[in-house]
């Protein structure tokens, strides 16, 4: 019961409740890594009902915000790494661009989904994205927004400069953005492309299984 | 032939404008003295913080100016006690700050445009520049109390900053920016955007209808087709920014068909006329009747005409003016 609970207010974005919710199944038994799963299995509903149309932004931000609350309860009883579990994603709207709503709902739903999230920012340089990488060799995604016209051509410049990096075969490129389309990420050589925040959660999770 | 501003009042109460004019033809964007003393970001230059406290910053390598949200520099750190946080700037300016105003009203021929106040940030966008997007957007929803106070208290400021500049300068008309969603949605669901904003909104529009203001020009440049009826309850004359994504054609269909059957009664379903802004031709069209509920549409040109110039270039323009006729007036 206190499973579905948890679940439950996850999904209607209860961040006050959830972590008195998570301590009462953990103390009536239920493991961690279930309860995690369960936040994650609400995000997906979430993501779902966001991609539908039946929710709104904030109704998305408060849904994350409650699951980061009932992971930081379980993060005690998770083997180390566990929250971060499908690897780390390197995330930032590309140099030019000041725009970070649409990037912190994919970087937030990411999260959720149960990868290890590193947010650059705005306005990130060609170079912060690499150097990142390069401190961060196990990144799994490397995700570039842009949501202006004009800043379209340095989304353009941060693919091209990853997918000229000799560790490139190790990576994937996802992007994304107001303008963006699929022709444009095929055309630039960007692996994956999402119009919106749910999708790029699910099509991130597809890309490392 | 008309002039642009007959030509566009033709539009608004479905006349016969006898040709599209450039957005900016019609409307003289004019600003008035809370945004002449208000300190201004330039790009490249330093950041700025404005008379809210919010800073903001205009990197040399970005199209405009954001508000900065670092943990240090957000404005409301705990929406539980705004009150200690938020502090409206005074609206107390000296006769020869409104002088300087008046002398750039008195510059415009009336007869031509619609001298028109600008104001921003709208209710939508100050909230969200105090405290972030993010917070502001759950705050909606996790704090709706506080939030409805929060935004009584800025009505309550842009009702007095309302009353300046009505009794001062004597614009008859008021561009209003706050952009209430991304290009594909409203960033909140319709009836939270009502029960938020739809009464403040009424006040503030309605103050400026009540004391000679004849256009009410909304700007709001992204998806809003579903908060349209709102917006019509809100008093708005002119969406300006009506982006593409809002399927206009239908949307004028839609609202038409919903507003005559709802306050007018059964009338013909001629579909308003976009009024087109940055169109280089000037065509001699015969525009059908349309009812006076719906607002004209001002659509987002996907590519502007060559040496238009967008609404922040106007206002920055209208700034760079005054600071020039300033020098004299206020040294």
């Amino acid at each position: 019961m206190s499973i579905e609970k948890v679940n439950d207010l996850v999904i209607r974005g209860k961040a006050k409740l959830v972590p008195a919710a998570v301590q009462e199944a953990l103390d009536e038994g239920c493991s961690a890594t279930d309860l995690l799963d369960t936040m994650i299995a609400a995000m997906d509903v979430v993501g779902e009902n966001f991609k539908n149309g039946e929710i709104f932004v904030p109704e998305m931000l408060i849904s994350a915000k409650a699951m980061k609350k009932g992971v930081e309860v379980l993060k005690p009883h998770l083997a180390t790494g566990a929250t971060g579990a499908l690897g780390k994603v390197i995330i930032g709207t590309v140099a030019g661009d000041l725009h970070d709503i649409g990037k912190n709902l994919v970087a937030m739903m990411i999260e959720s989904a149960g990868f290890e999230v590193i947010d650059l920012g705005v306005d990130v340089p060609v170079e912060k994205f690499l150097s990142t990488y390069e401190e961060n060799p196990d990144t799994k995604i490397v995700a570039c927004s842009a949501l202006l016209t004009t800043t379209m051509p340095a989304l353009e410049a941060t693919v091209a400069a990853v997918n000229a990096a000799p560790w490139r075969s190790k990576v994937k490129v996802m992007v994304g953005g107001a303008p963006i389309t699929q022709e444009f990420a095929d055309k630039i050589g960007a692996d994956a492309y999402t119009p919106d925040a749910a999708s790029a959660a699910k099509r991130a999770k597809e890309l490392v299984s | 032939m008309l002039t642009a501003k007959e030509n566009m009042r033709e539009v608004i109460r479905g006349g016969n404008p006898d040709r599209f004019v450039n957005q900016y033809e019609a409307v003289a964007l004019l600003v008035h003295p809370y945004l002449m003393s208000s300190p201004s970001v330039k790009k490249g230059g330093p950041d700025v913080v404005n008379p809210w406290g919010v800073t903001n910053s205009f990197p040399a390598n970005v199209p405009g100016a954001f508000p900065v949200h670092t943990p240090d520099k957000i404005v409301v750190k705990d929406i539980e006690e705004w009150k200690q946080y938020v502090k409206a700037p005074s609206l107390k300016f000296s006769d020869g700050l409104w002088d300087a105003a008046k002398e750039m009203y008195n510059a415009v021929d009336g007869t031509k445009a619609y001298k028109a106040s600008f104001v921003a940030p709208g209710l939508f966008e100050q909230c969200h520049h105090l405290m972030s997007i993010q917070e502001a957007l759950m705050n909606y929803m996790e704090y709706p109390d506080e939030m409805h106070d929060l935004i009584k208290y800025l009505t309550d400021w842009e009702l007095e900053l309302a009353e300046g500049i009505c009794s001062n300068l004597h614009p008859d008309a008021i561009f209003h920016h706050d952009d209430w969603g991304s290009e594909i949605n409203s960033f909140l669901r319709p009836s939270v955007f009502e029960d938020f904003f739809l009464e403040p909104y009424q006040q503030i529009y309605g103050y400026y209808k009540s004391h000679g203001v004849e256009l009410i020009i909304h700007h709001s440049d992204s998806y809003c087709a579903n908060l349209l009826p709102t917006m019509i309850d809100m008093g708005i004359d002119v969406w300006q920014g009506c982006m593409k994504s809002n399927n206009v054609p239908e949307l004028i269909k839609k609202s038409t068909t919903s507003r005559l059957t709802s306050k007018a009664g059964p009338r013909p379903t001629a579909p308003r006329p976009l009024w087109k802004p940055w169109s280089a031709a000037a065509t001699s069209t015969s525009f059908p009747a349309s009812p006076r509920e719906v607002p004209a549409l001002c659509t987002k040109a996907p590519t502007r005409a060559s040496g238009t110039p967008s609404t922040s270039t106007t206002v920055r323009s209208s700034v760079t003016s005054w600071r020039t006729l300033r020098t004299p007036v206020c040294p």
